[in-house]
């Protein structure tokens, strides 16, 4: 069974004093003293306010924290002292705190988390980010309502973002998982989660735990694998956000979920080559209308490294991409950064493809990359300095049509037998 | 003393008929031998050629960057190497033993030699084989690497990576076909000394400081390339 290896014998004795729940929340931590004490409060006023006559269990998963993270989860009052408490829980508030086991990372809290829930059978398993929004009581209600009361199995957040934010999302995840995977998902890397038992349980029987596309970007391959096995998939309406708590450079990020991306394509493969269209998500909450200013940084020292490392890499970019790719690529190499949608969805073809025919390590194709989406990056930014987010919008939608429309030359690459 | 002449001349003519029907056979069996090896090593060559094709070989080398590196060499494809190679070693092998059929005497035990050279011939090979795959793998990773910890000179450096990967493998080569051992193991010791020495010296003594401000510039200007992920997620 997956829970007697991925669980420790004191997690399990904490567990089974727990008993069968119907609604579990997991707090992954590290290093999160500033944030917690909040979210416990938060998870619990729900718990008392809005499901007191559920079984609820919350389980903090730590990965070693250093600042007293699990001694102040373990420690939190259930509410704040200026807090009066207006409704009682019909049921024991249980809360475990555990340090998990294995390769650190995300992906082993997570599975700590769902192989916790598996055990004590729970109906609705809910991830929450602490370093993300600040959470509170309402929040977490939204995230365990649908799943409690609908027939969605996976939901995943939906932000208000200003349209140059986020570059990173905007110009290659979204636009890749839409036009491969056929679903209009506007947030494939969000952090925070709900799911049902079934789908934590189908997540643990998966030989996904140990590879490299978990221990780097576990979100990604959760939706796509919601995506892939049918699962319905619901979005949710979260609070305006900046993405915060970003701890390794934009090289490492992009590196990981690049790879992530390409592990996500190569065990679906067998859904999406066969996956037409796109279609929408239900949409849970109430769009916050308000949005975030855009993040500034300086993309045109960006676009000069990232100028300086095609022009380095070029003998191997020329093994992979076409000549007339490559020859195009090269003119938009001038001063202004330059690199239109068609032929920066023909790249990122190219590359995908390129991983599955074999001929060069996936490892260097991702590291080939990077350069390619700084270019990218700063010529989005560059192009966009002076548009409306209106304008903006419609470039980002127009970039997902591109991806969609050039859809097919990514499934006869990816088909030739290799 | 005329008949002596007579008998002297007889008997070398004597010698010489013996010598020639004795040599006219082997001669005959020679150029056989010699004619059969050019058309087992031709139909060697072919079903060689063939199987490669049938195994898909050229994929190999694809997936390898074998087949990239012949290309740019202008060396025929990996199914033409392999299968050239093979006809050379089959017809070789034919020519010696017709040579020995010869019974001439400097040539004596020139089959046992060939075939104790062919084995040390394909260690020699792979070898070689191997060391450019691992220079060409090297090269790819290291320039990668150099790349993105922004250092300078990263194709000058996976570019001398790759040589030297080269070198030792071609010295590895030569050694295990034993030549000029000695030779190419001094020489390739002597460079390869004489260049970490002068990089010790250059680096370590004559320009310590310009190492240091180098590597100040570079711990600078890798801290300015890391951009914050932040605001791409």
């Amino acid at each position: 069974m997956e829970n007697e290896s991925t669980l420790s014998d004191a997690l399990l004795r904490q567990l089974m004093a727990v008993g069968q729940v119907d609604i579990l929340v997991g707090l992954p931590t590290l290093n999160n003293a500033s944030t917690v004490v909040d979210i416990v409060r938060a998870v619990h006023e729900s718990f008392t306010r809005d499901f007191p006559r559920l079984r609820t269990v919350l389980i903090n998963s730590d990965g070693g924290s250093t600042d007293g993270t699990p001694d102040l989860i373990r420690d939190a009052s259930f509410v704040a002292a200026d807090m009066v408490q207006t409704s009682h829980s019909l049921r024991t508030l249980h809360r475990v705190v555990a340090p998990y086991h294995g390769l650190p990372g995300k992906h082993t809290a997570l599975r700590t988390v769902f192989a916790a829930g598996e055990l004590i059978q729970a109906k609705v398993v809910v991830v929450i980010d602490p370093s993300g929004p600040a959470t509170t009581a309402d929040r977490v209600t939204e995230l365990i309502g649908p799943i409690a009361r609908s027939d969605v199995e996976f939901l995943a957040p939906r932000y208000r973002r200003h349209p140059r934010d986020g570059v990173l999302i905007t110009q290659l995840v979204r636009p890749v998982v839409r036009a491969v995977y056929s679903v209009g998902l506007d947030e494939p890397l969000g952090a925070e989660f709900s799911c049902s038992g079934r789908f934590a349980t189908h997540c643990l029987e998966q030989d996904i735990w140990s590879h490299e596309a978990a221990r780097f970007a576990i979100d990604l391959w959760l939706r796509t694998e919601a995506l892939a096995k049918e699962f319905t998939v619901g979005q949710i309406w979260r609070p305006a956000t900046t993405a915060a708590g970003a701890r390794t450079s934009l090289r490492e990020v992009v590196r990981q979920v690049v790879l992530s991306l390409v592990e996500s394509l190569r065990t679906h493969e067998s859904f999406w080559v066969k996956a037409n269209g796109i279609s929408g998500l239900r949409t849970w909450g109430t769009d916050p209308m308000v949005m975030p200013d855009a993040a500034t940084w300086d993309y045109q020292t960006m676009a000069e490294h990232a100028r300086h490392d095609i022009g380095e890499i070029a003998p191997l970019l020329e093994e992979v991409l076409e000549p007339e790719v490559i020859a195009r690529l090269d003119q938009g190499l001038g001063v202004n950064a330059r690199l239109d949608d068609e032929l920066w969805v023909q790249i990122v073809y190219a590359i995908a493809a390129a991983t599955r025919l074999g001929r060069t390590n996936t490892d260097h194709l991702v590291d080939m990359f990077a350069p390619l989406y700084m270019w990218r990056a700063a010529a989005f930014m560059s192009h966009t300095a002076s548009e409306s987010p209106a304008d903006v919008q419609a470039r980002l939608d127009s970039l997902c049509e591109t991806f969609l429309r050039l859809r097919p030359a990514l499934v006869a690459r990816w088909s030739v037998e290799v | 003393m005329s008949q002596e002449i007579a008998n002297a001349l007889l008997q070398s003519w004597s010698n010489f008929a013996t010598a020639f029907v004795l040599f006219v056979p082997r001669l005959v069996a020679a150029v056989i031998i010699f004619v059969l090896g050019l058309v087992v090593a031709l139909l060697v060559r072919r079903a060689i050629q063939w199987l490669l094709v049938w195994l898909d070989a050229d994929r190999l080398a694809r997936r390898t960057g074998a087949s990239e590196m012949l290309r740019k060499a202008d060396m025929p494809t990996v199914e033409a190497l392999v299968a050239k190679i093979v006809f050379w070693i089959v017809w070789i092998g034919f020519i010696v033993s017709a040579v020995d059929t010869l019974q001439f005497e400097p040539f004596r035990g020139l089959v046992a030699e060939f075939f104790r050279f062919v084995p040390r011939f394909l260690v020699a090979l792979l070898v070689l084989a191997i060391g450019f795959l691992v220079s060409n793998f090297l090269w790819r990773a290291t320039l990668l690497a150099s790349v993105n910890a922004g250092l300078p000179g990263a194709r000058l450096m996976s570019g001398a990576l790759r040589i030297l990967v080269i070198a030792i493998g071609v010295a590895m080569a030569l050694e295990q076909l034993g030549l000029g051992t000695a030779v190419v193991l001094a020489a390739f010791a002597i460079t390869f000394g004489a260049l970490m020495l002068g990089l010790a010296i250059a680096f370590g003594l004559g320009g310590r400081d310009a190492a240091k401000t180098l590597i100040e510039q570079q711990l600078r200007a890798r801290k300015e390339r890391d951009a914050d992920a932040a605001p791409h997620l």
